[in-house]
């Protein structure tokens, strides 16, 4: 009988985990709520185990999948990003359940989600780190201590939930008058969002670059990295377009903070894959950022440029093999550019569009495209989760030809019903600092003119708006 | 065959030709015919289908403009009405245009500033050839601004003689009015005989055309008539046998019951009677009636809700421009019932206690909501209109004949009126208007450097000139869209096709795609643009508007609390004036705001003294009958 592997995800990432494991002649085990229940993820599975009503409960209910892989016979779980993926009590629950958990251990989740102990970590293998403190004390000695950091570093820090990531738990101080008022707040909603109220703080590196680099370790500790990403461009925190390799140009300096993301990774005794992110502030000095224990949503660029099938090779190293490569095989050709088209309007602060029905889906096609999505015409997008429809990963030989592809097959993306972020990158293709690949972590709100897009311009669009008006309300209103 | 007269002939020349004519002209009055027949709707593009045919048919002119189509166009067609002339003239470079100009009251409903009108007629003046003007008196004078800017511009001018039968009605009246008007314009114009209602016997229109051919042998005469009790072609004929030399009728595939009649029964009625129609291709008159005929269908909501001549015009004389709006109103205000009463007995009365002037516009609307309100309320002029009130104290002119009786001015002014007759009454002296001024607030308006055609349009009517400026700036030139699409009813079919050619020439291809109700209420609508697909999306809350509200106080509570100061809108309508500001001191009797219904504007007045401590509407809302429009503060 083939080995039966489980995907604890769903959309996208669920997609693309079945391929891989199909691809191992495995077979590929789905779950999902009642609002997926249309989703493309369990009719390309093996089969498919329903949790629950959801939404979001069951998804995260590590009982449920526990069980879900038991009783379809997996052995394995993969759990994706986001969900349980970086759960430390979710990987220990299939270590007890003699399920393997295709990741990291629960010990190097645990390490390293807690912000403080993995600083700590880096602080003894001595690898750069922004400036920043233990966790706060409780009460008012914890303001006070805040306060001397802030007196010795000045103005503006961060101020972060030890629990929190991806962007959530974050605030920018500026003041000590605001370090007063918003510790208790930071630490209130903290704990409502992860259950643990504990907060510290790191100096605010000013618009810096989001440098990240994508590592691969086998049970042996053998550690390669697989090169750099950039995911500068952002909104709210969360990465909109990320490209491989960064494009800082100085090759010396990308290859010693690669290396010092394989020191990091030794240092955390890590195992699987796992992203070192770094920030480079103005003058090029990096700091430690976090490590992420998951495959990451850009995972996609950086088997573009090595020709390395990330998931694959996460889950034979799972199921116990090494790594089948070392440092000097990986070897980056090209560039990749990856964009997270979602269903929001980005004139509306990226309002997410679900509950839309899709009714046209065509993509684009062609050399160098790469395309990981779950909806298809007709597909509802459902209300209750993420917004990501798909992503598109274009490669290309040089940086231009990899822009020009990217312009090319963002005119021939065609989505109908919800608004996507489509017209939006379309903008970003034709900006004269994109296109220098020259851009920041500040790049949206430096960029205000990439948000002026219209949609329906020309004549044709006009009267056919008056014409969806005449039709919906069955008589010509502006001719009553 | 005698020759043409085409656009760009010298008005004297034009006279010349009319003079010596062997037989007689032809107007086609396809926007007479648009008013009375299909409530102004006839788009653009059903004109640019006729044009081709219309200009090798060799008409006289082409009524085109003018009466109340200025306002519609904008309105309710959504088409600049300069920009109809433009491509109209395009394709028809030899028609002369014609269009009606009601003189002081231009293509609108009561009098305009002096410069305004000046204005106005110099900008149409580059499109329109034929100019006829009228005034609902027959009072000269508010005729003169437009007869001066038209002879500056070269253009000719028809001044009319408003016909209407009764007893002061004679042809010795009429002679001598025609004696006012060549005193004023000279001898190079045609006189139209307006007889906007299709009034008299044909017998009677022949009597008056000779006895004006007496007076004046010279003058050339266009007869226009209207067809309402069936019977134009008559009239028509012993117009043209006693020496008329232009006549109106339209195209025979279009005509209705209210407008002019067929243009070939005309052409085969005058034919065995000897008489020539001069320039005309009858082929290219039958051709127009095919090119446009299967139009006509989309046009069917417009048409009159009331089938069949109405010989008893005779009786309640409405014109036929107001024949089919009359009947709408009387439809939807659920009143159709009393229309023998309103129309055949209430109508007349008071027509004949009114003065017995001519029932064309604005007149006729005067005296039409008058016998209206009369009938629905019972109550004779307790419920005056504004209209009526200037009316009375003579602001659009003298009384032709006789002035109403006291007391009809005692009910509507009150015991006082001779005082309130004496300080008010009299041809209005309406001031300039600061022209740039309004050139400066409608470019705040609309947010660009108007041109001086939109600022025509503007100064005529400015909330619906700024409307119709932003539906443009969003939805393009839609009189590119055929009726079938503009005027659709009840929407598309699923995978129905849609084509057109946009302004710029570009042709276009829609499918009607489905209709879906996302899960927050909101309707997605989408349509294949040219083989791409798009989406329009509405929100469920815009689909029932305001008028679906019920009224939710009645008639006398509205007059209840008027005595208290809350000043309610007697009915539905919008608001067009708003007199007092908040904070000001009012006197009881002091008008505080003016509303518009059925193109009549009324007055509303406070009961009581005091301060105005709120006002809840702003110029151009619309109202429901209860809706709050100020508070006053009683003084104590």
């Amino acid at each position: 009988m083939k080995k039966k592997i489980l995907v604890a995800n769903r959309g996208e990432i669920a997609i693309r985990i079945i391929r891989a494991i199909q691809e191992l002649n495995y077979e590929a085990v789905a779950v999902y709520e009642t609002p997926d229940k249309e989703s493309r993820h369990i009719r390309l599975a093996n089969e498919a185990v329903w949790l629950g009503a959801g939404p979001r409960c069951d998804y995260l209910n590590i009982e449920k999948v526990i069980k879900a892989a038991k009783r379809s016979g997996a052995c394995a779980v993969h759990p994706g990003y986001g969900f349980l993926a970086e759960n430390p009590d979710f990987a220990r629950a299939c270590e007890e359940a003699g399920l393997i958990f295709i990741g990291p251990s629960s010990e190097v989740i645990t390490n390293l989600g807690n912000k403080v102990i993995a600083r700590r970590i880096m602080a003894e293998a001595g690898i750069p780190m922004v400036p920043g403190t233990q966790n706060l004390s409780p009460g008012q000695a914890g303001v006070n201590e805040a306060l001397a950091f802030a007196a010795q570093y000045n103005y503006p820090i961060m101020l972060k939930a030890t629990s929190g990531g991806g962007g959530r738990g974050i605030r920018r101080i500026d003041s000590d008058e605001q370090m007063r008022a918003e510790i208790p707040m930071a630490r209130a909603e903290a704990k409502a969002a992860f259950n643990d109220d504990s907060v510290y703080l790191e100096k605010l590196v000013i618009n810096p670059k989001h440098v990240e680099v994508q590592i691969m370790a086998d049970r042996e500790g053998n550690t390669v990295h697989l090169g750099t990403r950039d995911c500068s461009i952002q909104r709210r925190n969360q990465k909109l377009i990320e490209i491989a390799p960064s494009m800082l140009g100085d090759q010396a300096l990308l290859d010693t903070i690669c290396e010092t993301a394989v020191k990091a990774a030794k240092a955390a005794n890590y195992f699987n894959a796992g992203t070192v992110e770094f920030l480079l502030d103005k003058d090029y000095n990096y700091y430690f950022m976090e490590i992420n224990t998951r495959i990451q949503v850009e995972h996609t660029v950086t088997e573009i440029v090595t020709g390395i099938d990330l998931v694959r090779t996460q889950i034979k190293l799972a199921l116990g093999k090494l790594l089948a490569f070392t440092q000097k095989d990986v070897q980056l050709r090209g560039h990749a550019i990856e964009m997270r088209i979602n269903a929001e309007d980005p004139q509306n602060n990226f309002m997410p569009e679900g509950g839309k029905k899709v009714t046209v889906y065509r993509s684009p096609g062609g050399y160098g495209v790469r395309l990981d999505g779950f909806v298809y015409q007709g597909y509802t997008i459902p209300k209750v989760y993420d917004s990501l429809l798909v992503k598109m990963t274009v490669h290309g030989f040089s940086w231009n030809e990899t822009v020009d592809r990217l312009r090319r097959c963002l005119q021939n993306f065609v989505i109908a019903g919800p608004k996507t972020t489509i017209p939006f990158y379309l903008n970003i293709v034709k900006d004269p600092d994109f296109i220098k690949g020259d851009f920041n972590t500040s790049y949206l709100d430096t960029h205000p003119h990439l948000f002026e897009y219209e949609e329906d311009t020309d004549e044709a669009n006009k009267l056919s708006k008056l014409i969806a008006e005449i039709h919906y309300r069955g008589k010509n209103p502006y001719a009553a | 065959m005698m020759e043409r007269i085409v656009q760009g002939m010298a008005p004297a020349d034009v006279v010349k030709r009319l003079q010596a004519a062997d037989g007689y002209y032809i107007t086609n009055t396809a926007r007479d015919l648009s008013q009375s027949d299909f409530k102004n709707r006839i788009l653009l593009h059903t004109d640019i289908m006729a044009a081709p045919s219309r200009e090798r048919a060799g008409y006289f002119s082409l009524e085109i403009t003018g009466g109340a189509s200025v306002h519609v166009d904008i309105l309710r067609k959504q088409v600049d009405p300069f920009l109809k002339l433009e491509i109209l003239r395009e394709k028809m470079p030899t028609t002369m245009f014609q269009t009606l100009c009601r003189g002081v009251n231009l293509f609108g409903y009561r009098p305009y500033p002096q410069n305004v009108i000046r204005f106005t007629v110099r900008e149409f003046a580059k499109y329109v050839d034929v100019w006829r003007t009228f005034d609902f008196m027959n009072y000269v004078p508010n005729m003169q601004a437009v007869f001066e800017e038209v002879g500056k511009a070269g253009k000719i001018n028809e001044p009319c003689i408003c016909f209407s039968t009764g007893p002061e009605h004679t042809n010795e009246y009429y002679v001598s009015k025609v004696q006012e008007i060549l005193d004023v314009t000279g001898s190079d114009i045609i006189l139209c005989i307006k007889n906007h209602g299709g009034l008299g016997s044909p017998r009677r229109i022949g009597n008056l055309v000779d006895s004006i051919k007496q007076a004046y042998p010279d003058l050339p005469i266009h007869y226009h008539g209207h067809n309402t009790d069936g019977n134009d072609i008559g009239r028509i004929t012993e117009a043209v046998k006693n020496g008329a030399v232009i006549v109106d009728a339209a195209d025979a595939s279009f005509t209705g019951f209210y407008g002019p009649p067929p243009i070939l029964s005309v052409i085969q009625s005058l034919k065995e009677l000897g008489f020539a129609a001069i320039g005309i291709d009858e082929e290219a008159v039958i051709e127009t009636s095919e090119a446009i005929r299967d139009e006509r269908q989309h046009y069917a909501p417009f048409e009159s809700q009331i089938k069949g001549f109405q010989p008893t015009v005779q009786i309640h004389k409405l014109p036929g421009g107001a024949m089919g709006s009359s009947l709408e109103q009387a439809v939807k205000g659920g009143f159709l019932d009393k229309m023998p009463d309103i129309l055949h007995k209430e109508l007349p009365r008071v027509q004949k206690e009114l003065g017995n002037y001519w029932s064309v516009t604005p007149g006729s609307q005067i005296l039409w909501t008058t016998a209206v309100s009369h009938v629905l309320e019972g109550e004779r002029y307790g419920n005056p209109s504004g209209d009526l009130r200037n009316l009375l104290l003579g602001k659009y002119g003298p009384f032709p004949f006789y002035r109403p009786e006291d007391w009809i001015f005692e009910k509507v002014f009150g015991e006082n009126w001779k005082q309130i007759l004496e300080d008010e009454g009299g041809v209005e002296d309406i001031e300039d208007m600061d022209i740039e001024q309004e050139r400066t607030t409608l470019q705040e308006r609309i947010g660009s450097q108007p041109t001086d055609q939109q600022l025509v349009l503007y100064l005529q009517h400015p909330n619906d000139a700024v409307n119709f400026f932003k539906f443009t700036e969003e939805f393009g030139h839609v009189y590119v869209l055929p009726p079938s699409i503009f005027l659709r009813q009840g929407g598309f079919e699923p995978g129905e096709t849609l084509t057109f050619t946009d302004h710029d020439g570009k042709e276009h291809m829609l499918e009607a795609g489905p209709s879906i109700v996302n899960d927050d209420g909101e309707t997605s609508v989408y349509l294949e643009v040219d083989h791409y697909q798009r989406q329009y999306t509405f929100q469920p809350d815009l689909v029932e508007g305001a008028t679906a509200r019920p009224a939710t106080i009645s008639k006398e509570e509205i007059k209840i609390l008027a005595t208290s100061g809350d000043i309610r809108a007697p009915f539905a309508g919008n608001i067009c004036e708003i007199s007092v500001k908040a904070g000001q001191e009012v006197k009881a009797g002091d008008r505080v705001a003016v509303m518009e219904a059925m193109k009549m504007q009324t007055p509303l007045t406070t009961e009581i003294d005091g301060i105005v401590i709120g006002i809840a509407v702003k110029v151009g809302d619309a109202l429901q009958p209860g809706d709050q429009v100020l508070k006053i503060n009683k003084d104590e």
